[in-house]
């Protein structure tokens, strides 16, 4: 245990190390996903003529559209984070001729994922408070200090199965090595298939696929406390089926890290890039 | 003589230009599974906004846009938009991404020390990369013909060429600013992705220029892709035009030159730059 504990400080000071060296790479995170958001505001004006529409209203529970994309950009940064950071960390050590050395030790594999993904949720926390802070001063979102635990919960057990996805990604990009292509793949549907930048409401077959996605249900969740005032017992049933999708995620993850990981030690093939 | 001279030299530049291009066309069909992903994600990208719009209207039409553009329609508006940007890639992305690429294949220095200028290798790429992304246009036009009914004036399609035409001669510019950039940075995809998202948000890609803060319509008066997507659309759904025809086409050679100029200077200072330096090898 007290060796799994090191294992697991020792690989995230070594991601921050890594990440302090490029501070181009840190303003751009803690920036530009909110700016990503700009000319949907602007193309809401263009429609409605404002920033409120009574159609809105009726799928997202809000009629204020610019508030539910800046909340929607700024949870998705642990998406990204998810996606290139803990899915493609396998192929940088891989990038960094160190991945053999990874996998040869006799350290236990979970820990050397658990240092990756808690060194993700760091950055990530840091690029999500930044951007809150932008939010508040650029955009006027307001974020009163009794919501912040709850929304902090919801945004704990989004970590949790995002990450669950990672590890079974990194497991993938052991196996096909170039993932990038595969990332950016589901970095889109998860776009399309999840209540980032509209209500899924909007089309009954996207609505039926965000179902199985996390993001869905923190989203939902989140945007009830944040931007509806409403009290957690009436978020309670999406909290719960966001636990329910973390089990199944980080379960379904591992075995298939796990699974992938012994499949290129038997074939030989960690070594190829 | 030197007319001879010239003229053979021109054709073997075009010769290594389109070797360049065949090149890079060999690449992407080996990866077929990436090639049709890249078809794909250029429509995946635009439902969003499209989506987006329909929520806010509860429909495809608007009031609001209509009275701002001559459009009701907010879906057919927004895709026509979009699609058009794609180019926009093809600049950032496509040449400026290209020395970056071959850093990572390895074959940069070589290439450098070939008897053909490097923007001879960068326009190549350029080549390649517009005749990919029309590809993916007409792909993206029959795909949201069928999905979403969108109907385009067949008899606006020579002006529209035109624009096509003179904002690729811009981009061209920027396409060699951004792999200037590339040389020194090394990770460029951060001046691509900050260049293409902040040229997205001047131009009015799903709004038009009315909606944008007075200093933003200033800047997005600078850009080729504002005279270029508002002309598009002018031709294609009948969208208002701020600036008369042929001001936005003069308008667009005034800037294509200046960018190309500002993007030759940019990528010959940055070139001699890293060769003295002798970084051109680092990684």
């Amino acid at each position: 245990m007290g060796n799994d504990l090191f294992l697991i400080k020792e690989e995230i000071k070594k991601n921050i190390k890594i990440l302090l060296c490029y501070p181009v790479e840190i303003m751009f995170w803690a920036i530009f996903p909110v700016l990503w958001v700009i000319p949907f505001i602007f193309q809401g004006q263009a429609l409605v003529g404002g920033v409120t529409s009574a159609q809105f209203k009726e799928l997202a529970g809000t009629e204020q559209f610019v508030p539910f994309i800046l909340t929607g950009a700024i949870i998705s940064t642990y998406l990204f984070s998810s996606l290139y950071g803990m899915g493609g960390n396998i192929r940088m050590e891989s990038y960094w001729g160190t991945l053999e050395y990874i996998l040869g030790s006799p350290a236990r594999k979970i820990s050397i994922l658990m240092g990756k993904a808690l060194s993700e949720s760091i950055s990530s926390t840091f690029f999500v408070t930044t951007q809150v802070i932008i939010c508040v001063f650029g955009f006027g979102l307001t974020l009163t200090m009794g919501k912040i635990l709850p929304i902090l919960l919801v945004m704990l057990l989004l970590v949790v199965g995002l990450y669950g996805m990672a590890i079974a990604l990194a497991g993938v990009t052991l196996q096909i090595k170039e993932s990038r292509s595969l990332v950016h793949t589901i970095e889109y549907l998860f776009y399309l298939f999840s209540p980032i930048r509209y209500p899924v409401g909007i089309n009954p077959v996207i609505a039926t696929v965000s179902l199985v996605i996390p993001l869905t249900y923190a989203l939902l969740a989140i945007r009830g406390i944040w931007l509806l005032n409403q009290p957690m017992s009436s978020l309670w049933k999406y909290v719960g089926l966001l636990a329910l999708l973390d089990v199944i995620f980080v379960t379904v993850g591992y075995l298939i890290f796990h699974h992938m990981e012994k499949k290129v030690r038997r074939s030989g093939s960690v070594a190829q890039y | 003589m030197d007319l001879l001279l010239s003229t053979d030299r021109i054709v073997r530049y075009l010769r290594a230009m389109n070797a360049e291009n065949m090149k890079e066309w060999k690449i992407e069909l080996t990866y077929r599974v990436d090639f049709v992903r890249g078809m794909l994600e250029p429509l995946i990208f635009v439902f969003p906004y499209v989506l987006f719009a329909m929520a806010l209207v509860g429909g495809r039409t608007s009031s609001v846009l209509e009275g701002l553009t001559g459009v009701s329609d907010g879906v057919t508006y927004t895709i026509i938009g979009y699609i058009f940007m794609g180019f926009l890639n093809t600049a950032v992305w496509g040449m400026g991404f290209a020395l970056r690429k071959e850093q990572w294949y390895g074959t940069l220095e070589s290439i450098f020390v070939a008897p053909v200028p490097r923007w001879v290798y960068v326009l190549g790429m350029a080549l390649h990369s517009t005749v990919h992304q029309g590809i993916i246009l007409f792909f993206q036009i029959a795909v949201v013909y069928v999905l979403f009914g969108v109907i385009l004036h067949v008899q606006g399609v020579l002006p529209v060429l035109v624009f096509i035409g003179l904002m690729l001669f811009s981009l061209v510019g920027l396409g060699l600013m951004v792999s200037g950039l590339a040389l020194i940075f090394k990770e460029g995809w951060i001046v691509s992705e900050v260049l293409y998202s902040l040229i997205t948000i001047v131009t009015p890609i799903a709004y038009p220029l009315a909606v944008l803060p007075p200093l933003l319509q200033k800047i997005s008066l600078t850009m080729p892709t504002t005279y270029a997507i508002t002309g598009i659309r002018h031709f294609l759904i009948d969208e208002t035009m701020g600036v008369g025809l042929w001001d936005s086409y003069s308008r667009l050679i005034l800037i294509g030159v200046c960018w190309i100029v500002s993007g030759l200077l940019m990528f010959q200072v940055v070139d001699k730059k890293v060769r003295r330096e002798g970084t051109l090898a680092e990684y």
